[in-house]
C-alpha cells in the first residue's frame, strides 16, 4: 500500500494548517478561512470514505424505483407530460455500463414535478415519494443536517 | 470634512460575514482644527465570485434611501464604481456598533434583549413596508407591472439562476419546487420595498435592540409577504421560534399589529416555498463559483451541507414525502 494514504495525507494537511499556519495568522478573517479549510479537509476525508457507498445506494434505488414504476404499467402514467418517455430513458440509463445516473436523476425530476403538481396516480406517487424519502435520509447521513446558527 | 487634513486608514482588516462581498473594517483618521478625529468605517468590495451576483450601485442607493427615510441602517458614505481605483467597485459606510450572529438569534441572549430585538425586527419590517418607494427614488428597482408580477418575477428569476448554476445536475426536489411555484402564482395586495434577505443574522444588535439592518443587495419591489415568509422560514432557526425570536404564530400576530395588514397565509406559504428554493439556489451558486475557481472562500464548499435541511423543508411543503 502506498503511504501516506489519502486519509493520512488529509490529516497531515489539517495538522500543518493548525500547528504551522494558524499561529502565524493575525487577521480574524484569515484565521476563519484556515479553520474552514481544516473543516473542508475533514469533509473531504469523510466523503472519501462514504461517498462511494452513497453513490452506489443512489443508483441502486433509482433503478429499483423505476423498475417498480414500470411494473405498474403505462396505464398509471399520463399520456401527456413526457413521463412515459422519461421512464423509458431512465430504464435505458440503468441498463448502461456504467449506469447513467444523471439521466436517471433527470427522469426522477420529471416524476417529482408530477407529484408536486398532483398529476400522478397514487401507486406511482407512492414509489416516487418513497425514493425521495430514502434519498433525503441518505443525504442527511452523508452531509448531516446543518442549519445556520441552530 | 471641509477643513480636514491628511487622511489615514488605520487598522484595516478583512472581516467575515456578508459572503456576497469582501468586507473590511477600518478607522479613518484625520486632523481637523488641530485635533485628531476618527471614524469607524466598513468597506464592501465586489468579490471575484461568491453567493450572489448583484449590483453595487443598486445596493448603495437602497441603503441611502433607507437612511434618509430614518430606518435603522449604517450611514452610506461613498460609492466608487470605477474598478481602476481598487480593482473592483466598492462602497464605504459607517461601521455601526453591536453584534450579529449566523442564522437564528442566539439562544444564550437575555430574554429582555430577545424581546427588544423582536420588537425592532418586526417594527423595522413594518416601517420598510410602509415606505413610499417613489418618494425615495426607488422606482429604479423596477416597479412590477401588476400585482401578479412579483411572485411570477421572483420565481422566474431564481429558476433562471438555478438553471445557470446547477452545473447540469438535476435536483428532483428543486425541480418540483420551481414547477409548483410556476403553477401556483399568488397576487400581492400592494407593492412595497422588499429587503430580500430580511432575517436573523442580518442585523447588528445590543441589549437595547437592533442597531442596523444589513445586507441590502437583494432589495427589490414586490410583495410584503416575501420578507415575512423569508424571515419566518424554519431554516433560520428550526425550532418553533421564527428567526429564533418568537413563536411563529405570535410573530405573525405582532406583524399584523405593527403593519395593520393581515398575514395572507396562501401568499406566505408561496414565499416560504420560494424562500427554501432560493436559499438552495444561492448555495448552488456559491458551489458553482468554488468549482469554477471564481472564489477561494473556503466557506463555499460547506454550502453543500445546508442542502439536506432545505430539501427536507421543501419536500414537506410540497408533500413529496
Amino acid at each position: 500500500m502506498l503511504r501516506p494514504t489519502l486519509n493520512e495525507l488529509i490529516s497531515g494537511m489539517q495538522r500543518t494548517i493548525m500547528e504551522a499556519l494558524m499561529p502565524e495568522l493575525s487577521s480574524p478573517y484569515a484565521q476563519g478561512q484556515a479553520m474552514s479549510a481544516i473543516g473542508m479537509l475533514a469533509h473531504a476525508a469523510a466523503a472519501l470514505e462514504s461517498a462511494p457507498a452513497y453513490d452506489a445506494a443512489e443508483i441502486k434505488d433509482l433503478h429499483a424505483t423505476f423498475k417498480a414504476i414500470k411494473k405498474l404499467g403505462d396505464r398509471h402514467l399520463p399520456k401527456k407530460g413526457g413521463l412515459r418517455g422519461a421512464l423509458g430513458r431512465a430504464i435505458r440509463a440503468a441498463a448502461k455500463t456504467p449506469q447513467d445516473r444523471r439521466e436517471m436523476e433527470a427522469a426522477m425530476s420529471a416524476f417529482a414535478v408530477a407529484v408536486a403538481l398532483g398529476q400522478l396516480d397514487d401507486p406511482v406517487a407512492r414509489h416516487v415519494r418513497g425514493y425521495i424519502r430514502r434519498n433525503l435520509e441518505r443525504s442527511r447521513n452523508l452531509l448531516g443536517g446543518l442549519i445556520p446558527g441552530a | 470634512m471641509p477643513h480636514a487634513g491628511e487622511h489615514r486608514v488605520v487598522g484595516l482588516k478583512r472581516i467575515s460575514g456578508g459572503s456576497s462581498r469582501e468586507t473590511y473594517a477600518f478607522d479613518l483618521e484625520w486632523s481637523e482644527d488641530g485635533q485628531t478625529r476618527t471614524r469607524p468605517l466598513i468597506g464592501r468590495r465586489d468579490p471575484t465570485g461568491g453567493l450572489l451576483k448583484s449590483d453595487r450601485e443598486r445596493e448603495f442607493k437602497v441603503i441611502d434611501a433607507m437612511h434618509r427615510a430614518g430606518l435603522k441602517v449604517p450611514e452610506p458614505l461613498y460609492l466608487e464604481l470605477d474598478a481602476t481605483v481598487m480593482d473592483r467597485p466598492f462602497f464605504i459606510m459607517h461601521r455601526a456598533a453591536g453584534r450579529t450572529g449566523m442564522g437564528a438569534f442566539a439562544a444564550a441572549e437575555a430574554e429582555s434583549t430577545r424581546a427588544k430585538v423582536t420588537d425592532d425586527f418586526v417594527g423595522e419590517l413594518a416601517r420598510l413596508q410602509s415606505l413610499d418607494y417613489r418618494k425615495y427614488g426607488l422606482k429604479s428597482l423596477g416597479v412590477p407591472e401588476n400585482l401578479q408580477a412579483p411572485a411570477r418575477m421572483q420565481a422566474a428569476h431564481w429558476n433562471e439562476v438555478y438553471d445557470r448554476d446547477r452545473m447540469g445536475e438535476h435536483y428532483p426536489i428543486l425541480d418540483a419546487a420551481f414547477a409548483w411555484l410556476k403553477a401556483n402564482p399568488v397576487a400581492s395586495d400592494r407593492i412595497v420595498v422588499v429587503h430580500g434577505d430580511y432575517r436573523s443574522g442580518n442585523y447588528l444588535y445590543d441589549e437595547n435592540g437592533i442597531i442596523a439592518m444589513l445586507d441590502w443587495e437583494m432589495a427589490h419591489l414586490g410583495d410584503p409577504m416575501e420578507d415575512l415568509g423569508w424571515a419566518s422560514m424554519k431554516f433560520w432557526g428550526r425550532e418553533e421560534l421564527a428567526g429564533g425570536l418568537l413563536e411563529r404564530e405570535a410573530f405573525y400576530q405582532l406583524y399584523e399589529q405593527k403593519t395593520g395588514h393581515p398575514v395572507d397565509r396562501k401568499r406566505l406559504f408561496f414565499y416560504q416555498v420560494l424562500g427554501n428554493a432560493k436559499m438552495a439556489v444561492i448555495c448552488l451558486t456559491g458551489i458553482h463559483d468554488f468549482v469554477e475557481q471564481r472564489t477561494s472562500d473556503s466557506v463555499m464548499p460547506f454550502l453543500e451541507l445546508l442542502l439536506p435541511a432545505l430539501f427536507e423543508d421543501l419536500a414537506n411543503q410540497l408533500e413529496l414525502i
